[in-house]
């Protein structure tokens, strides 16, 4: 009895989408333009409060206190404005702010990362020119950090968001380990190797690494991509419309990368980034690549470690730019829907400005954009990180951010095989310029369909 | 006497089977308990041992850290989304069961086909959708589809209880004057409670665990159920572990604790609905 | 029951309605969809007619999906459905005492109450090279530890392994039910007959439970084609892809990437994939009976 049913059921499931597919095939095309018209992005709420729609991807403490905590206090001095806040880490952030911008309620304000991230919301017009407001407003515009504006400039000399956090990557590495071991600071990559090898015989573990989120890898190769291929040769590749990857600096790259393999943590695809920054805060392992926002992180792990920084070694003869410093800022963008830009700028020139940012870099080890934040501050670590960023003359986005999707995706998977060992670096250019072409295409048909 | 010995060491063996199972099941769980009592450095010093001071305040972080709203919101939903699938389902069941209506056989197979139909087969579309509804990023965001997705195995396991109903019941009710809501809620409802346990447990499992709809359609942190918590436990630049395996064991514990309490009337539901041979 | 004749409708029509509406309507519309080249925040829809079909087929995870959903049903089948099945005969069986079998079978249910994502992230735990309870094991008796989820090889099994350890006990308990319903004596007729315990399950018991195997087994491989937030709460489809499904590629294309259509003729192959096994399946319990 049971089994007729079932399989009539089967059957029946079968019958009707062949039936009922061509009819959603009809439907399709309206329903692809019924959600294009979003025009409203905040509503207003009862008692004619204006809402700001507000998306963050800092849901962990204590970041998420600190900034809801100066939205309340924005709120209250500001009784005409109520914040709706939204957030989600990392990874689901990339996924979901892609799913609300551009619908009806996209938020009014919203984190994103400078790059391609960004600039793909812009070629959907969907992020508000910045540039008007800071052109009325002088005095606001020069305090903020031009090297780090320049980094939300995009090239039409559009500016299109404001840091709330700086950061680059650096080497940190263990005084105490290097100097037990007779090491210098290393200035060439061959330096680093030999430095590596003595540690290593000495039995420590030389870098600790972790790479189960393969964006720590991806950080890796975007520093010597940037070292071994041309800056104009990058950018075209960068750029998802004439993206090739055929440069032979690429695969350099990698195998450059592939150089430090032996000296780093065991089994790194297994190993979260953060596991590999406990290690070395740890004392487990001398020298760990980390960004200047894990400060104090490696200190509340690490109470009594004594650490330094360095800048990536330099490579001699490589094509590249060896004068970046890998890192971006991130920041908040406002959505060109808002019914509210006037609001959103004021609030923002206040959230991301010098205030903000002196008590900011005191509670949560972070800095903003904004000029002398950094007044009271005794952390000399967190001092000389911020040195280093704000005297930066070339900085660059993150690889993860600055390329078009799929490319990246492919990018962040032959990293981890490179790090399996289960791909060689040509290997793994050749998937990554397939996809790199296919992107070319998807972007071109994406734009005709408009 | 040789067969007498034969049966006894298979009964020792497979006794012993079943406690090695046991253990697999429970010495992982035994190992999460164990190390969200602890401080993270003792968790990565020695993850095996016993926790040098009970730390029972991790539950309290945890819980304070936006635990509470999660769980708050996963009750509201799972409370209606739980009602409507047993009201919608029992109805229909009762509609397909007791009264030899025309076309029921094929009402019935199109909801079952519905088995077969997997949420992610509908997720663009129904994204789509909800937000032409003007209901994205709200609580019917997901309600409306845990509803319907539910309705088609909740309705294969009532219709098979209300058969086993004998009709006599009804038969005198109707002498007695009764209509046929009467029927449904004064002698189908009350007979058929072990069935609304099975299905209750089931439904509820699916329903304050789903991740998939609620991690798509829900974006506002103050609507945001359970599972979407956990996930943002799982820090980006870094996790609290010890604070991480403690949100783990307050999310999975109601569930766990309604099945051990209900567990005896699960399986009766299920035992008196299944279709006999 | 005597009823004014569109009675037995007005129960029946919401439930259907909701899922006619919210299942069926969905499901169709997916299938149009993939012939779209569609972006959930900018307005376009270009016909593109079989060229997201191309492209999936073509893509170099399509055959790494196929794999590990592959592996996930077949291991599934055999662990879940086939130990599954055999633990539930020997709960059931006169060899354990009355009193425990509740506990052994409730014990076992439990993992499947807890939630997938909070199963997934117990598992990157356990699994954790460095601090995992794996690991601590292995160095406690002097093994060398592994890699587990960083393993290319062999991530995929772990996150199986993952799923067998929460699941075998629900299909178990199923099980359960369905030999309990079995008729007490046919089992005392066979066993007068002299037949053993394993001859009285095979002969008896499996076969009066044919109905009850066979939707346990058909839950199974949907599941297994439906796989998603397993591996999105563990490996997140890494490393490299080694451990991608067919479910999380779906939900990358669509809300990654913004590739609608691709994501929608993700679900047709799901779709396409679940039912013709479902009849597969029909089809050989069918002709096991002729």
């Amino acid at each position: 009895m049971k089994k007729g049913i079932l399989k009539r059921a089967v059957g029946f499931t079968m019958a009707c989408v062949m039936a009922i597919s061509f009819v959603g095939c009809g439907g399709n095309a309206e329903s692809g333009t019924a959600s294009a018209g979003g025009g409203s992005a905040a509503s207003t709420a009862a008692g004619g409060q204006k809402v700001i729609k507000f998306f963050h991807r800092f849901p962990d403490e204590p970041y998420n206190s600190f900034i809801e905590g100066k939205l309340h206090e924005y709120e209250k001095s500001h009784p005409d404005i109520k914040f709706d806040i939204m957030s989600a880490q990392n990874q689901d952030y990339k996924e979901k702010i892609k799913v609300v911008v551009g619908g009806d309620d996209t938020p009014d304000i919203f984190f994103s990362w400078a790059g391609d991230f960004t600039e793909r919301f812009i070629r959907e017009n969907l992020i508000l020119d910045l540039t008007p407001y800071m052109d009325k407003d002088p005095e606001w515009k020069n305090s903020l950090l031009a090297n780090q504006m320049s980094l939300y400039t995009n090239k039409d000399g559009m500016i299109y968001g404001i840091p709330f956090r700086l950061d680059c990557k650096q080497f940190y590495y263990n005084t105490e380990l290097f100097q037990k071991n007779g090491i210098e600071v290393p200035k060439t990559f061959d330096d680093l190797l030999a430095a590596c090898a003595k540690l290593k015989a000495a039995g420590v573990t030389p870098i600790a690494y972790g790479n189960s989120e393969p964006w720590a890898g991806l950080h890796y190769i975007g520093t010597l991509n940037q070292i071994f291929v041309p800056d104009d040769v990058r950018a075209k590749d960068y750029e998802p419309t004439t993206g090739e990857f055929t440069d032979p600096g690429y695969a350099q790259a990698m195998q450059y990368y592939q150089k430090l393999l032996p000296y780093m943590t065991e089994n790194p695809d297994g190993v979260k980034p953060d596991m590999a920054r406990s290690m070395f805060a740890g004392g487990q392992a001398a020298i760990y690549y980390g960004e200047l926002i894990e400060i104090p992180y490696i200190k509340a792990d690490g109470p009594d470690l004594k650490f330094g920084m360095f800048k990536f070694p330099q490579v001699a003869g490589a094509k590249g730019n060896q004068e970046i410093l890998t890192g971006a800022p991130e920041g908040f963008v406002i959505s060109s829907k808002t019914k509210y830009p006037q609001e959103c700028v004021d609030f923002l020139k206040w959230f991301l400005g010098k205030d903000v940012g002196t008590e900011q870099c005191q509670k949560i080890g972070w800095f903003n954009a904004a000029k002398d934040t950094t007044k009271g501050l005794t952390d000399q670590s967190l001092i000389d990180g911020y040195k280093v960023v704000s005297e930066a003359t070339q900085m660059s986005a993150w690889l993860d951010n600055a390329l078009y999707s799929t490319v990246c995706k492919e990018y962040l998977e032959e990293v981890s095989n490179l790090t399996n060992g289960s791909v060689s670096p040509q290997e793994a250019m050749k998937k990554i310029q397939g996809k790199a072409k296919e992107a070319q295409t998807l972007v071109k048909t994406g734009k005709s369909s408009q | 006497m040789k067969t007498m010995n034969g049966h006894k060491t298979s009964k020792v063996l497979l006794n012993l089977l079943c406690i090695l199972l046991c253990i697999v099941i429970l010495a992982p769980l035994v190992w999460i308990i164990l190390n969200s009592l602890k401080t993270n450095p003792e968790l990565f010093k020695n993850s095996l041992s016993l926790p040098k001071a009970w730390r029972f305040d991790n539950y309290a972080k945890a819980w304070k850290l936006g635990l509470y709203r999660y769980f708050g919101n996963s009750v509201l939903v799972s409370t209606v989304s739980l009602c409507a699938i047993l009201i919608l389902s029992s109805f229909l069941a009762y509609g397909l069961t007791r009264f030899k209506a025309k076309g029921a056989g094929i009402i019935f197979v199109i909801v079952l086909g519905g088995m077969a139909l997997s949420e992610q087969v509908a997720l663009v579309p129904l994204y789509k959708m909800l937000k032409s509804l003007g209901i994205y990023d709200t609580y019917l965001a997901v309600i409306l589809p845990y509803i319907a997705f539910r309705i088609p195995f909740t309705v294969f396991l009532m219709r098979s209880y209300f058969l086993s109903i004998p009709v006599e019941l009804e038969e005198a009710a109707i002498v007695d004057g009764y209509n046929s809501f009467q029927i449904f809620r004064k002698i189908i409802v009350p007979i058929s409670k072990p069935i609304f346990a099975s299905c209750a447990i089931v439904n509820l499992n699916f329903v304050w665990n789903e991740f998939l709809f609620a991690n798509v359609f829900l974006n506002n942190k103050a609507i945001q159920t359970i599972p979407i918590g956990l996930m943002t436990f799982k820090g980006d630049l870094r996790t609290d572990y010890t604070t991480t395996l403690a949100g783990l064991i307050i999310a999975s514990l109601p569930l766990i604790i309604l099945f051990f309490c209900m567990s005896k009337q699960f399986v009766r539901g299920l035992t008196a609905g299944a279709v006999k041979g | 029951m005597k009823t004014r004749k569109y009675v037995p409708y007005l129960y029946m029509l919401p439930g259907l309605l909701m899922v006619l509406s919210f299942v069926y309507i969905p499901v169709f519309m997916n299938i149009g969809y993939s012939f779209f080249r569609l972006s959930s925040y900018s307005a376009g829809a270009a016909f593109v007619g079989l060229d997201n079909y191309r492209r999936f087929f073509t893509d170099e995870a399509f055959p790494v999906m196929l794999k590990n959903n592959g592996l996930y049903c077949i291991i599934s089948l055999i662990v879940q459905v086939g130990f599954g099945t055999i633990l539930a005969l020997i709960i059931e069986s006169t060899s354990i005492a009355k009193k425990i079998k509740g506990m052994y079978r409730n014990i076992y249910f439990m993992p499947s109450l807890i939630s997938l994502v909070a199963v997934g992230l117990m598992f990157t735990f356990i699994y954790d090279p460095n601090v995992g309870f794996l690991n601590a094991l292995l160095k406690a008796m002097h093994l060398p530890g592994k890699a587990w989820l960083g393993d290319s090889n062999i991530a995929i099994y772990c996150i199986i392994a993952m799923s067998q350890w929460q699941f075998t006990g629900y299909i178990a308990l199923l099980m359960c039910v369905a030999f309990q319903n079995v008729p007490e004596e046919y089992s005392e007729a066979a066993a007068i007959d002299g037949a053993g315990p394993v001859k009285r399950a095979v002969s008896i018991l499996i076969p009066q439970a044919k109905e009850q195997l066979l939707v346990c087994s058909i839950i199974t491989v949907i599941g297994a084609f439906k796989l998603y937030t397993e591996v999105y709460s563990t490996t997140g489809g890494g490393p490299g892809n080694s451990t991608q499904v067919l479910g999380l590629f779906l939900y990358q294309q669509a809300f990654l990437h913004d590739d609608l259509g691709m994501a929608a003729v993700t679900g047709v192959f799901i779709f396409v994939i679940t039912v013709a096994l479902s009849v597969l399946q029909l089809k050989v319990t069918n002709s096991g009976k002729d």
